[in-house]
């Protein structure tokens, strides 16, 4: 019992150490997205239409791809300031192509801590887990013993 | 390898729970029961354990990652019915403190995780312990991950059948990516655990020699 004991302990120990990778977080900052909406001259949307990003700091992979929502919108969230290049692609041959500049205000790295669980959250979890079944396991097991004596 | 709230639908989870909750029942009495006290010390190690590995991930090729179980050992030692209540603890807790894993998908994760995989690893083990008991723990514990993988994902290429709304990536691509890390590295990884967890229950006589 020692010996299952002694792994337990080595198991909850490293544990922490891995147990941030699988789950998928999420991160919220307001103002921190730059949205960019193409419409034709009669205000029509152009909506679920193929979009791409550009930074300033590769003009030749796109940064960020994808669609426009139903009125049109597309957002990104931008890592360095300077001129970013917009690209919105009809299927029938219109588009957008044109330029927005971001400011130094939006375009810095992540400040934000991320919600949900911090990393002590994370690195508690299995230990607490443990405990948790070790503590129903035991009142459970004592509960049995006190009722058969 | 769980799957999580919302890549469901209630065509599956529903029935899922349905299928589920008579055997918790029937599971929880069995193992839980007045005639199975002195055994609970063991099984909570056990379950604990198995909470704890779950939580240890390895990374795979193709920036993923993936996690033993834990629960083959507890099929091996206290049999199939036994697991089964004790990983939907497993579970349920993750579910209902942690949020991984879900609680309108824990009677299909309870089935493919709990019952069906550890159903087949005690299979293997009573098929091949003739032969060597090592073989037949570490190939019982390998087959029971593979028949866990291979059931999450065939629920979830259901689920892409039945409606893309909920699941919208095809079973191909799904069972790709949760058999081949399966088949290459997890299921060696969770046949050693159980091998060497064993091994440690026998030296601590929990375990009846072989």
């Amino acid at each position: 019992m020692r010996a299952l004991a002694c792994a337990a302990a080595v198991v909850c120990a490293i544990a922490p150490l891995r147990a941030a990778a699988h789950e998928i977080l999420h991160q919220v900052q307001r103002g921190r997205a730059l949205a960019v909406r193409a419409f034709f001259q009669d205000g029509q949307a152009l909506a679920d239409q193929q979009a791409e990003v550009y930074s300033p700091a590769d003009p030749k992979i796109p940064y960020w791809r994808g669609r426009t929502d139903r009125n049109g919108w597309l957002a990104f969230v931008p890592d360095v300031p300077g001129k970013w290049r917009v690209r919105v692609v009809d299927a029938t041959g219109h588009g957008l192509d044109t330029q927005v500049d971001v400011e130094p205000a939006i375009g810095g790295p992540d400040s934000g801590a991320p919600s949900g669980a911090g990393p002590l959250g994370l690195a508690l979890r299995p230990v607490v887990g443990a405990a948790v079944i070790a503590a129903i396991f035991g009142g459970l097991y004592l509960w049995r013993r006190r009722r058969s004596a | 390898m769980h799957v999580p709230d919302g890549f469901l639908s209630p065509q599956i989870s529903v029935p899922a729970w349905g299928a589920a909750a008579p055997l918790w029942v029937w599971a929880v009495r069995r193992t839980f029961g007045a005639s199975a006290t002195e055994s609970l010390p063991a099984l909570g190690a056990l379950t604990a354990l198995a909470f704890v590995v779950q939580s240890i991930m390895i990374p795979v090729p193709g920036g993923t990652s993936a996690h033993l179980t834990g629960v083959a050992v507890l099929a091996l030692c206290h049999g199939p019915l036994a697991a089964f209540a004790c990983e939907s603890l497993v579970l349920l807790l993750q579910a209902v403190f942690f949020g991984a894993g879900g609680f309108t998908v824990l009677g299909v994760n309870a089935l493919a995780l709990g019952l069906l995989g550890p159903g087949a690893a005690w299979l293997v083990h009573r098929a091949l312990r003739r032969l060597s008991e090592r073989a037949a723990a570490f190939s019982g514990a390998w087959a029971g991950l593979q028949v866990s993988s291979l059931a999450v994902s065939l629920v979830l290429g259901l689920q892409h059948h039945l409606s893309s709304q909920y699941m919208p990536v095809p079973f191909p691509v799904v069972a790709a990516a949760m058999m081949v890390p399966s088949l290459t590295v997890v299921g060696v990884v969770e046949g050693l655990y159980t091998l060497f967890a064993m091994s440690l229950l026998r030296r601590a006589r929990l375990l009846a020699a072989p």
